[in-house]
């Protein structure tokens, strides 16, 4: 073939851009075509297999989502925002954040652009039967610009190709650094990738500066900008007049062929079953198995980018790195059994990766799927659910048993016995809380402080809120759980539930479903009862710090209130870090296999992000979180230390 | 010339150390961080098995250690090994420059407060087993008021991975059995009771306390953890445990709870440790040039450990720890340390 093809004399009419080949087709582009076609049939199939495998419900709600106003904002406020910009990336490590926003919405925007100009100038190649599949992409291969016939539009679309195509490249560029020094942008650990992985990856490498080599080549035919042009200028420098060009464009053809043909099987699939992904989560549809359905796309949407490695708090020990959830969806995605089942017992559930992960994915809600299809089955006692109605007949209220017998309503105050108490205010401590009693003796303290009507549903003892045996994955066990509970605290006539244990809060805000009763947790209540004047309260100098408990912060979204009131009471310090980022206190009774002396690392590592401006105290409002931290603190290595822990109510 | 000797601590490893030594006719110098010797068996009314008064054989090892240079409230600023010997600043403002060290820092109880599940602290009437050894020794103590329901529980802070103790204390059981026994001559209408994951009652006549705690004073023997505690209004105390012979979870009511706190690596040992950044075992306690030849040896030269610093210990392994240690010492300090010439390759070979 001869590289110069000047069959095309300038023509009259002037047209801006001239189909160089009229067939509008060269052999180069074979190995893209098979590329994609395979990935399009590829991800056909798998679409319709993947919304197969949702139950139908689901299915419709999935559908009817996609019309409804408010969800369509926000699916493209999400799929500009997670898919395209990695705004949640940004917001943590800004030049990570650059890096994959560069290569996501630098490519998304070059094919869009490229898809445009063809519209504009040559609208015909947009048919399928006549290209349309490949020649947007090789546009510049095809085309010829007419000399001295550019207009301002064109110009401005050569100017936004090399743009982007710029921008690309200086995320390419970061994210070949980043595989040598990934700690400059801001990852301590990255994912090894596997086979697949490296092929797309390298072949993802090679796709932008093979372009930028292919458009350069071709530019002073099909015209270009600042980038293209300016390197053309260079190789004629170089190669003298004739250039030989084709052989670039093999190459960039191959490069994306090979892309293609491997990203079903690499990490990369995650950048269109994101989209689906999204559409689902926002949908509110939650997955049924840890592998079929909704888990599928959720699997397939993870982008094994790796930010939940240095999210873990296991990962203080570089062994434990393999329990991550990058790893536990890998696997998942393999069907190795073995390994799935050991890592998803080791979490710890904390939330972190699911809180960070740039695209939502929920792996803990996976790994409890897991553990349901282990456990679920599994033989269990149930006869001590009678003790939660003794113990509300321990703490006055009334007895369980007629409330059986009158067919499971809710009485009025007026219907119930003399020697009954129909409390405002319900208390409820669970486990946790009876394990640590201080907590209990605080909150009677506040809240007879504050002249509250309260009655102590378990004062005696009662029976699990339910949540552990959730995060087991024993969901009928902790149906019954809940069942019985709820009978109990319905039939005390109560009108607000109080919960000091996170754990609690959050299983009886979520599953139990009361009708008239608002449950809250105590640090809403207290602070409530501050700001309604109810309770007073003085300031001291005591620097606090405030730990956000796992299941109270990222499970609840409780983080403002704790920190109102014990502003009142003394000075808050900061964590290094806080909020959705707090690191778990390693006392989390999600993991069903991690060692004490695991844990005992965790405990030190997540005390060392309290202690960074050297807080007089370490507040928290979860019993678990301070039993950790009061049996760790005057330990080994925070020996010197005199920081003392106690529990919000004790702060009050 | 005298070799001097620096010994840390002055419980009964530390005294019976040094009155060993003394006896050889080394210069020994004991430092003591308290205002008086004798560690936790000053604090400790009578010992077990045969009860013993603790306060007879703390006074008969503070009388044998006659000529030792004893400084008590004082510690260690600093301590560098020099060639052979250390160098030692004493925060009384001496310097001592010791051939030989014998760090006997012994153990702390282990903080009941952290098993807070126990309420130690939290609730009037849950002790420790110090609180009522000093209850026995004074006859005073505000929390004791002629309780009717006693109990006892073992392995506070022992074998428990939670808390971070995972190595048995030793001593709790048959302490937990002599101080039943003691509290139920105290209060002779009183019910006691003992939770216990499993009895390890293993000296000589150990065994017959027990089984003359269960013949002759009824005391009950209950296997199984307790879970929690909490307070009625009244102030008396709801025990929850499991009976695992039964197999049944158990509920009482007692009147007094005394907590069997075990024992942990010493904070003031550890102190000196860091100084001479001793190597510690995964347990807290120092480690040892080897576990069965050579148990009093630490892994620097001339630096030696005896009594509860290397691990529990009961007080007569203790003192025969002690004697050891002296033993190790006087080897040192002949073989060893006076071949200037050889020294180091002597180290190496039998150290």
């Amino acid at each position: 073939m001869t590289p110069l093809n000047y069959i095309l004399a300038v023509q009259a009419a002037d047209p801006e851009v001239i189909d160089r080949i009229p067939s509008g087709y060269s052999h180069f582009v074979i190995p893209f075509t098979i590329g994609i076609t395979f990935f399009l049939c590829w991800i056909g199939v798998g679409c319709v297999r993947l919304l197969a495998a949702i139950p139908r419900t689901d299915r419709l709600r999935f559908w009817k989502s996609l019309f409804i106003p408010k969800n369509i904002v926000k699916n493209l406020k999400d799929l500009f925002g997670d898919c395209l910009f990695h705004v949640k990336i940004w917001q943590r490590k800004p030049l990570l954040g650059y890096m994959h926003s560069a290569i996501a919405f630098g490519w998304f925007m070059i094919i869009l652009l490229g898809h445009i100009e063809v519209a504009l100038f040559v609208p015909a190649r947009l048919n399928v039967t006549r290209g349309g599949l490949f020649y947007p992409i090789f546009y510049r291969y095809f085309v010829w610009m007419n000399p001295g016939h550019t207009t301002l539009r064109g110009s401005f679309f050569f100017f936004l190709m090399d743009f982007f195509l710029l921008y690309i490249l200086t995320g390419i560029a970061l994210a070949v650094f980043k595989r040598f020094r990934s700690i400059v942008l801001g990852m301590r650990h990255t994912t090894k990738p596997s086979l697949a992985d490296r092929i797309a990856l390298y072949s993802l490498w090679m796709i932008f500066p093979m372009r930028l080599l292919a458009e350069s080549f071709t530019a002073d035919l099909s015209g270009g900008s600042f980038l293209t042009v300016g390197v053309n200028h260079l190789w004629h420098f170089l190669f003298g007049e004739k250039l030989l060009f084709t052989p670039f464009w093999w190459a960039y053809s191959i490069c994306l062929g090979l892309f293609f043909v491997a990203m079903p099987f690499s990490r990369y699939m995650h950048i269109l079953t994101e989209v689906l992904w999204i559409l689902l989560r926002n949908a509110g549809i939650k997955p049924h198995h840890p592998r079929k359905g909704v888990a599928e796309a959720e699997i397939y949407a993870c982008s094994s980018c790796g930010l939940c490695l240095d999210a873990c708090p296991m990962n203080v020990q570089k062994k434990n790195l393999k329990y991550s959830s990058v790893y536990f969806i890998r696997f998942l995605r393999r069907h190795n059994e073995k390994k799935i089942n050991a890592i998803a017992d080791k979490c710890l559930m904390c939330d972190k990766c699911h809180a960070l992960c740039p695209v939502g994915v929920d792996a803990p809600a996976l790994r409890r799927a897991q553990r349901i299809t282990v456990n679920n089955s599994l033989p269990y006692e149930y006869s001590y659910l009678a003790l939660a109605g003794t113990a509300g007949a321990a703490a006055g209220l009334r007895p369980y048993s007629a409330a059986a017998e009158r067919g499971w309503t809710r009485p009025g105050p007026d219907s119930c016995p003399a020697d009954t108490v129909v409390p405002e205010v319900l208390y409820f401590a669970g486990c946790m809380t009876h394990l640590t009693p201080r907590i209990i003796k605080a909150v009677e303290k506040v809240f007879k402080a504050a002249g509250v009507d309260y009655a102590f549903a378990d004062r005696e003892g009662g029976i699990c809120c339910g949540r552990p045996l959730m995060l087991a994955g024993k969901t009928e066990a902790a149906a019954k759980v809940i069942e019985a509970n709820k009978r109990m605290i319905e039939e005390s006539g109560c009108k607000t539930l109080v919960l000091s244990c996170p754990i609690c809060y959050k299983v009886f805000k979520e599953e139990y479903h009361f009708e008239g009763i608002k449950v809250v947790h105590y640090t809403q209540f207290i602070n409530d009862l501050i700001a309604s004047g109810k309770l007073q309260v003085s300031k001291s100098d005591e620097k606090i710090v405030y730990h956000d408990p796992c299941e109270l912060g990222r499970g609840s979204n409780v983080y403002i209130e704790p920190r109102a009131a014990l502003d009142k009471v003394g000075t808050l310090v900061k964590a290094a870090k806080e909020y959705d980022e707090s690191v778990c206190c390693g006392g989390s009774l999600g993991s069903l296999t991690l060692d004490n002396r695991d844990r005992a690392k965790i405990t030190e590592a997540s005390l060392d992000n309290l202690l960074v401006n050297d807080p007089d105290t370490i507040v928290t409002a979860c019993p678990l979180c301070l039993k950790t931290f009061s049996e760790t603190v005057s330990n080994s290595k925070h020996l010197l230390t005199d920081v003392k822990v106690k529990d919000f109510a004790e702060m009050i | 010339m005298k070799n001097n000797i620096l010994i840390i601590g002055g419980g009964p490893a530390g005294l019976e150390a040094s009155a060993q030594l003394q006896r050889m006719g080394y210069n020994v110098i004991l430092i003591e961080k308290d205002s008086s010797l004798g560690g936790h068996l000053a604090k400790w009314d009578r010992l077990f098995p045969d009860g013993v008064p603790a306060d007879e054989v703390l006074s008969g090892l503070i009388r044998s250690t006659e000529g030792v240079k004893l400084f008590t409230e004082t510690e260690i600023r600093a301590i560098n090994r020099l060639e052979k010997s250390y160098n030692v600043r004493l925060t009384n403002g001496i310097t001592v420059l010791s051939d030989a060290v014998l760090i006997a820092s012994g153990f702390d109880l282990f903080n009941a407060v952290k098993k807070e599940e126990y309420g130690y602290g939290i609730y009037d009437r849950v002790i420790t087993n110090a609180d009522l050894e000093a209850y026995f020794k004074t006859g005073s103590d505000k929390r004791i008021d002629h309780p009717k329901r006693i109990g006892f529980v073992h392995c506070v802070g022992s074998r428990d991975e939670k808390s971070g103790c995972r190595s048995c204390s030793k001593v709790c059981c048959a302490t937990a059995v002599k101080q039943a026994i003691e509290v139920k001559e105290a209060f002779p209408d009183a019910e006691v009771f003992c939770f216990y994951m499993d009895l390890r009652l293993f000296g000589r006549h150990y065994e017959d306390l027990y089984l003359k705690a269960q013949k002759e004073y009824g005391i009950r023997f209950i296997r199984g953890r307790v879970a929690e505690v909490s307070e009625n209004l009244d102030g008396t105390l709801i025990v929850k445990a499991e009976d695992t012979v039964a197999s049944k979870p158990l509920k009482a009511t007692l009147d007094l709870l005394v907590l069997m706190s075990g024992m942990r690596p010493s904070a003031s040992g550890k102190a000196v440790g860091d100084l001479l950044e001793m190597t510690v075992e995964e347990d807290g306690y120092f480690a040892v040039r080897s576990g069965i030849a050579a148990g009093q040896r630490s892994l620097l030269p001339g630096l030696f450990l005896a009594g509860t610093a290397t691990g529990p210990k009961t007080l007569p392994e203790t003192l025969a720890d002690a004697r050891a240690a002296a033993v190790e010492i006087d080897r040192y300090l002949t073989e060893i340390f006076p071949d200037a010439r050889n020294y180091k390759q002597l180290v190496r070979e039998r150290w």
